[in-house]
């Protein structure tokens, strides 16, 4: 009981990391229609950005996150800007090819400028706070807090702000929201600002938890893409509910099968789910 | 245009055309280079040791051939990074052979990426010259066109169960991604220590995991007193972090190129202190081990530097021995340079003499005394013990 016990929380704080990167994706997805593959690159360039700022400039953990959000928002802006727009004639799996190209573009850069050696954050690394049967480590739980504030604070800018209705406007219909005086284009270069940067924050998560090398966004991009897709793609609640179904559902394979079926198991849910239902867990139909 | 083709110049045209398509094929064969290639982890969980290996070469090369090179012909070096990536090795090595028409190709590091590389060398009849540790790689049916520097993971399994006993452990974990060699390190492990009365018990991970907390809280239910990690680095550091987080007491011990001055510079001081490291050590002290260290410009330089070094070397006078440039030539003269006595040489250039002057030399090089068996292993190596003390790695002993 207190190993399922400890699965959860494990599962949860796991999901949590997979969670704010998922936003991202999925607001992306939401407004643009294509899956953006190169968000594994820009969580990488973000913790990057982010290690800059803390180790080499000396600043603090939170504005290194900002750093995060900016660096890795630029370079996803930049990267549709500059290449992926030019490739919507083609269509949706023409700029998701063309993304999974750029992001190995972006890797290949960030290994070019800093290496392929492990960087680690300026951060002491604590032993587990102990509870009974259950250990909880201190940068999990302010991982925990600072994910739940990340996303509450997307919750308010799309609700709250004009930018933000603007923006589920045009994921809604954009030829409405054009005659609406919305601007689409504009729409769709902050909307993937925002995601990239979320994605960003994402990669330095990671690297708070454990450390950064050019791969540390690769190895989470098909558990992001896992939870976005069983979320529902293009749904924001959707994407944290399917973050948190993975890492929970990842880390109790480890407790009955082999651990190296982790990620097998994470697609095994999303074929059930989405056999029960294809719109995933909280997306609306498919149009 | 009128062409004057009297009788006469018939015949002496057809002569000479007759004359070079008689000519040995040897001869023909002298007016290019010698073309070597390196296939080496410039990129990925190898990126820390590939770099060097691949400069090592290079500079090996240009000794060699300021001294005239091996047959009058010079040794160009092509190399190409194999990411650590079967896939991506094997592309490489495809291009190195159909493009490039190497005769050798030096270095592969990964046993997964020496196991895609090598059908494709054998099949071309490319000589492999490989620092790949897993069993498996010289039981495939390469016909001799494999030879490693590196002891197999058989034996690196024992070490790290007689290593672990040493140390006082009871009870062994075995806590791995799986790779090639998983199965026969944990067997061998497994092994030693249970002949001494110890258990064990082995948990595989997913390397790609950026944390992991249920595998460590696996591992540690059956209370280990050492735990043995058979990762790369990257997996390594994560795994580390969560023993440390889950306030686990006991020994941990770890390959030499996982954990190496990369996973302490990724880690606080505090928690890689004390783990103990154990690696095929290079020779030190030798002359070829010292050669190496002029070379580099390093004062000491990995195992892997040495053994390409090696390799290198190997070739060249495998080479010079069969007067011939092809891999079926390397394969055929690499052990009658290698081993079995004669004049000791440390490197090529000196080699190089001796085999012109037609002298029968034995190579011991800077990663050992590279000898054989007749499926491709080295006979003998040394290991090389270490531990982490206050963020440093510090050698124990040399075995």
């Amino acid at each position: 009981m207190d190993a399922v016990l400890q699965a959860l929380i494990n599962g949860i704080i796991s999901g949590t990391l997979l969670a704010v990167p998922a936003l991202g994706f999925s607001a992306i997805f939401a407004v643009l229609r294509f899956p953006n593959f190169a968000i594994g690159a820009l969580a990488t360039a973000g913790a990057y950005c982010a290690w800059v700022v803390n180790v080499s400039l000396g600043l603090p953990i939170p504005v290194a996150i900002f750093a995060a959000f900016v660096g890795a928002g630029l370079a996803g802006a930049l990267l549709e800007y500059g290449a992926l727009e030019r490739l919507g004639r083609g269509g949706a799996l023409m700029k998701a090819i063309g993304s999974l190209a750029m992001g190995m573009v972006i890797e290949n850069i960030v290994r070019f400028i800093f290496g392929n050696d492990l960087q680690a954050f300026d951060l002491p690394l604590a032993r587990d706070i102990v509870f009974g049967p259950i250990r909880v480590g201190p940068q999990q739980l302010n991982n925990l807090v600072l994910a739940l504030v990340i996303m509450a604070a997307v919750w308010a800018f799309l609700s709250l702000t004009s930018l933000g209705r603007s923006m589920r406007a045009v994921a809604d219909n954009p030829d409405l929201a054009r005659l609406k005086g919305v601007n689409p284009r504009f729409i769709a270069l902050v909307t993937v600002a925002i995601g990239s940067g979320l994605c960003g924050i994402g990669g330095t998560l990671i690297g708070l938890d454990t450390a950064i090398d050019p791969l540390v966004g690769g190895r989470v991009l098909l558990s992001v893409f896992a939870a976005a897709v069983l979320g529902g793609l293009g749904s924001i609640p959707g994407a944290v509910a399917g973050a948190f179904l993975i890492g929970i559902v990842e880390e109790f394979t480890v407790l009955a099968l082999s651990p190296a079926y982790r990620l097998a198991v994470g697609f095994i849910v999303i074929l059930v789910v989405l056999t029960v239902r294809p719109s995933g867990l909280l997306g609306s139909k498919a149009n | 245009m009128k062409i004057d083709f009297t009788r006469r110049s018939f015949l002496g045209t057809s002569m000479l055309a007759a004359g070079t398509v008689a000519m040995p094929g040897i001869l023909r064969a002298q007016e290019g280079p010698i073309k070597l290639g390196t296939l080496t982890p410039l990129t990925g969980s190898g990126g820390a040791y590939g770099p060097v290996m691949a400069e090592t070469v290079k500079k090996a090369a240009a000794e060699i051939n300021k001294a005239g090179g091996v047959l009058g012909r010079e040794l160009v070096i092509i190399s190409e990074d194999d990411q650590t990536n079967p896939e991506a090795g094997l592309r490489a090595a495809r291009k190195l052979i159909d493009v490039d028409k190497v005769s050798a190709i030096m270095g592969t590091w990964a046993s997964s990426v020496t196991t895609a590389v090598a059908p494709v060398c054998w099949q071309s009849g490319v000589f492999l010259t490989t620092a790949s540790g897993a069993d498996s790689i010289t039981k495939l049916p390469h016909q001799g066109f494999i030879i490693r520097t590196q002891p197999n993971t058989t034996l690196q399994g024992r070490k790290f169960g007689e290593f672990a006993l040493e140390l006082g452990a009871k009870n062994v974990a075995f806590v791995s991604p799986q790779t090639p060699f998983t199965d026969s390190q944990y067997a061998e492990l497994k092994r030693a220590v249970e002949a001494a009365g110890g258990k064990t018990s082995i948990l595989i991970y997913d390397d790609k995991k950026t944390t992991l907390r249920t595998e460590v809280d696996q591992a540690l239910r059956g209370k280990p007193d050492a735990i043995v990690m058979g990762g790369y680095t990257t997996d390594t550091a994560v795994l580390v972090r969560d023993l440390y987080r889950a306030n686990y007491k006991g020994k941990l011990l770890g390959f030499g190129y996982a954990v190496n001055k990369q996973l302490v510079d990724a880690l606080p001081p505090d928690v890689s202190e004390g783990i103990v490291t154990l690696s095929p050590s290079a020779a030190e002290g030798t002359n070829g081990y010292k050669h190496v260290v002029k070379l580099l410009g390093i004062d000491s330089p990995d195992t892997y530097s040495c053994q390409i070094y090696d390799h290198v070397n190997l070739v060249s006078l495998a080479m010079a021995a069969g007067k011939g440039t092809t891999g079926a030539v390397i394969k055929d003269n690499v052990r009658k340079i290698a081993q079995g006595g004669g004049e000791k040489v440390d490197n090529a250039v000196d080699g190089l003499k001796l085999v012109a002057a037609g002298t029968k030399i034995d190579y011991d090089g800077a990663s050992g005394p590279c000898d054989f068996t007749d499926i491709g292993d080295i006979q003998d190596a040394q290991f090389r013990y270490e531990q982490i003390k206050g963020g440093k790695i510090v050698l124990l002993k040399i075995a």
